[in-house]
């Protein structure tokens, strides 16, 4: 960097033969206009060309996922998160509010739920991500008023695991330029679009081809492809999970992968310690929500299998759901406490068919008017 | 707004219709001030006003220099300009810093002292257009140059947005003159500059976030303790990333410039075929250490007052030039190795002046040079000196016991991209982008500009920020 240290290795030359020099090169002066020189090609035919390649490339790409049984979905992004987040900003906080983690997301058909309460609810669940992190956040807004149903998947909930807890900040941060940006790819992007997944991304699909194991690296399968959204977050399973044995299988292995202790297990204590703490913050914001007249509901969604297993094994309801609802004092339902709630078809244990998600929310929102939120009478 | 969005593709497109329409050429140029405004607003509409303080000031200072009549006028109008953006500057983002550390000083004295937080929010690109305001006062004091004619040429300079928020960090003399005459992109230019922005936008989206980013943030990011591989890799992965991706950014900002018609200077040339430090600085972000060099290592007395004083403006400079990338220790002493690099490699070139190294060992010092670039990266990639030592540790193969970090295929990622662009940089070390497209056939610089726009499309990036927004 000092002038008094010159190097002559790096003269470069430009197109033209001559000395090509930088900023670098002129030390305690003036510097001058830049000079850039275009080389010397047919740009027209090469732009063309390029363009033309780059087209049947896309082309090609959007073919092979389609063929691998993609059709163009919203993305779940933060902004989109955000955008129904917002809503309680701008005057619907007297709204149903719906938190939880991909279960009452998948299982939750709004289409369905609407129909029945004549209101559609703002979803905000997120997949693999604790919804106490939301629970503090519309516990600490006055604007919101409505009603609060909280999905509960006992390995999340009471873990405090936050696969996409970066979605409040972001929520929080979000600038007029993403803003915008969401709304192009919402419109323009995503509605045509089939590779447009982030499971399909570039360095996703290399990341997932069959490399061989480092030694003594503990080699997990991410979770895939699960889901196919709205553009007010209305999400169903994707139908390949539902429809291709070999996909299904790799989903539920996908799961199992969890269901064995592995370096990054917390042992037994701390497991214990996070769950209590977990159900402080619930205890917390059901507190400070209810004051304001909002009405808490905790809902435990059916799972099945082997995960249902792994779920009474570790985080048993005695220990769990059971202490949360008589700490918080706040009302809940769980799926094996209702006989029109089971019975439904899991694919891959964790999430219904996309025609039991729509009986699911037909049933749990009749118990909901029956049992908890009761119409208000007619005036 | 950042280049890899949604949103810029948009903007730029509205922006280059607006530009190429038979308006008047001050026309044009409100056009672009207010599309600039509109690009860094973008992010905080409030910002803004720092910007416009920041392009006022310098405006005054810079009549005020011209018309004094006496020489501490002229320091006056001078320290005025550098106390205005250095403050900016300080406030934001040094201001936390300096209180942290003055209650870190009070608790070593025994006082009890808690700072205020002040959740102060760092507005983006603060340090390079306070760098490139203060060039414009700082040119006119020295009589390199003299004020821009108008106010809009010169606002137009300090906000033109392909440069604002991450440089390459402008000049006066460099831009100003643009924008005295019509300019206008040729069709040539116009496509070379599309092609300059997808190359830079590969660099970005796809070689830095898609498959390097990863890498570094499973080791710096994660509180497990790395082996040798998993450290140097984590490592390496983090210098091919800050080179991509902001490398990637001076070659879209330039793109985009000459999109335009304007031309901006070089910020790279291959740094990491650098043969020494004082190469490495010749070619890595060039115009900050040109500028630290212009308006900091020459008035500080650079080489003109004896060894010791050289060794000094040396290492303040570059303690200093640490400082400007964060307001975190980590950076200071990544600019402190540096200085010490250079400081070693002046003793050495006085003691060894008649040595000429050989091809083997010119590659193996180009190599060395490489490795302990790596070293500095550790400190600025780190959060902390604790991760920043265990990293280091783990790279002279100290941390006994570790577990593998990073799969195969990161592993793969990692020596695929940073080898190649190694390499790459070796095989340009002595040329230009543009003397090698010359040369290629008309073909192959189709499919390459194909391939890239491909993967940026492909790759999915998610608009994250360049990593020198932060700065």
């Amino acid at each position: 960097m000092p002038s008094s240290i010159s190097s002559s290795d790096s003269r470069v030359v430009s197109t033209s033969g001559a000395e090509r020099l930088t900023a670098a090169d002129r030390p305690g002066v003036a510097q001058p206009v830049p000079m850039r020189d275009i080389p010397v090609q047919p740009w027209n035919r090469i732009f063309l060309g390029a363009l033309v390649l780059f087209v049947l490339l896309m082309g090609a790409w959007e073919w092979h996922w389609r063929a691998f049984g993609a059709k163009p979905t919203i993305a779940n992004s933060g902004g989109l998160w955000a955008m129904q987040r917002r809503r309680i900003d701008n005057g619907e906080g007297n709204a149903t509010v719906l938190l939880s983690a991909s279960r009452i997301l998948f299982d939750v058909q709004l289409d369905v739920w609407e129909k029945l309460a004549g209101k559609r609810p703002i979803q905000l669940a997120l997949e693999g991500t604790t919804p106490l992190i939301f629970m503090e956040d519309l516990a600490a807004d006055p604007k919101f008023t409505g009603h609060l149903l909280v999905g509960v998947a006992p390995d999340l909930f009471f873990s405090g695991y936050a696969y996409r807890g970066d979605v409040f900040k972001f929520y929080l941060k979000e600038t007029p330029s993403q803003r915008v940006g969401q709304w192009l790819s919402m419109h323009f992007i995503e509605p045509y679009f089939a590779f447009d997944d982030p499971d399909f991304a570039l360095a996703t699909v290399l990341e997932r081809q069959d490399w061989p194991a480092r030694p003594g690296k503990t080699w997990r399968i991410d979770v895939r492809k699960l889901r196919v959204s709205e553009m007010d977050r209305n999400t169903h399973i994707w139908d390949k999970v539902e429809n291709d044995p070999e996909y299904r299988e790799l989903a539920r292995n996908i799961w199992l992968q969890h269901f064995t202790p592995n370096e990054d297990t917390p042992p037994p204590e701390k497991m214990r310690q996070t769950l209590n703490e977990q159900i402080d913050r619930a205890v917390k914001a059901v507190t400070t929500l209810r004051a304001r007249g909002v009405q808490v509901l905790f809902v435990r969604p059916p799972s099945a299998g082997a995960y249902l297993e792994f779920e009474n094994k570790v985080l048993p309801r005695a220990r769990t759901w059971d202490v949360l609802l008589a700490r918080t004092g706040a009302p809940g339902i769980h799926f094996e406490d209702y006989p029109e709630l089971q019975g439904l078809e899991l694919p891959e244990w964790s999430h219904l068919t996309h025609a039991d998600a729509q009986r699911y929310t037909a049933a749990l929102y009749r118990i909901i008017e029956r049992d908890f939120w009761k119409p208000e009478p007619p005036r | 707004m950042v280049f890899n969005s949604l949103t810029f593709v948009v903007f730029f497109a509205l922006v280059l219709a607006l530009h190429s329409m038979p308006f008047g050429w001050t026309t044009k140029k409100v056009n672009l001030l207010i599309a600039s405004y509109i690009f860094y607003a973008a992010w905080n509409p409030p910002f803004v006003f720092l910007l416009w303080i920041s392009t006022v000031v310098d405006w005054y200072a810079a009549q005020g220099l011209v018309k004094a009549q006496r020489q501490s006028h002229r320091h006056a109008w001078m320290l005025l300009s550098v106390i205005a953006n250095l403050g900016m500057l300080g406030y934001f983002k040094y201001g936390q810093f300096l209180l942290d550390n003055f209650s870190a000083l009070m608790a070593s004295l025994g006082v009890a002292y808690q700072a205020p937080h002040s959740d102060i929010v760092l507005p983006v690109g603060i340090s390079f257009y306070t760098f490139a305001t203060l060039s414009y006062t700082l040119d006119v004091y020295l009589r390199r140059a003299v004020p821009a004619r108008n106010f809009l040429d010169y606002a137009l300079f300090v906000t033109f947005f392909p440069h604002l928020v991450a440089g390459p960090i402008m000049r006066p003399t460099e831009l100003v003159p643009q924008f005295a005459e019509p300019r206008r992109a040729s069709a040539n230019q116009l496509r070379f500059g599309l092609a300059l922005m997808t190359l830079g936008l590969f660099n970005k989206v796809v070689l830095a976030d898609s498959f390097l980013a990863g890498a570094a943030e499973k080791v710096y990011d994660v509180d497990k303790i790395p082996g040798a591989l998993d450290a140097w890799f984590g490592t390496l992965a983090f210098s091919g990333q800050i080179f991509c991706d902001f490398a990637g950014y001076s070659t879209t900002a330039i793109g985009a410039a000459m999109c335009l018609g304007f031309a901006m200077p070089d910020n790279f040339r291959f740094p990491y075929a650098a043969v020494g430090f004082s190469d490495f600085w010749r070619r890595w972000h060039i115009t900050l250490s040109s500028w630290l060099r212009d308006y900091l290592y020459i008035p500080l007395g650079g080489n003109r007052h004896g060894e010791a004083r050289t060794y000094a403006a040396l290492m303040t400079t570059m303690l200093l030039g640490g400082l400007w990338h964060g307001a975190n220790w980590t950076f200071v002493v990544w600019g402190g190795l540096h200085g010490l690099y250079l400081a070693v490699e002046r003793v050495l070139r006085t003691r060894f002046s008649n040595y000429r190294p050989g091809p083997l060992a010119f590659v193996a010092l180009g190599l060395l040079t490489y490795a302990l670039v790596n070293l500095t990266w550790v400190f600025f990639r780190a959060k902390t000196f604790g991760k920043a030592w265990v990293v280091l540790h783990g790279m002279l193969g100290m941390n006994a016991g570790t577990k593998p970090i990073l799969a195969t295929p990161l592993l793969v990622f990692v020596a695929a991209i940073v080898g190649g662009i190694v390499l790459t940089h070796w095989l340009m070390r002595a040329r230009t982008l543009e003397s090698v497209v010359a040369r290629a056939h008309p073909a192959a610089i189709c499919a390459v500009w194909a391939l890239m726009a491909f993967a940026i499309v492909a790759a999915q990036g998610e608009g994250n920020a360049f990593i020198y927004f932060q700065f």
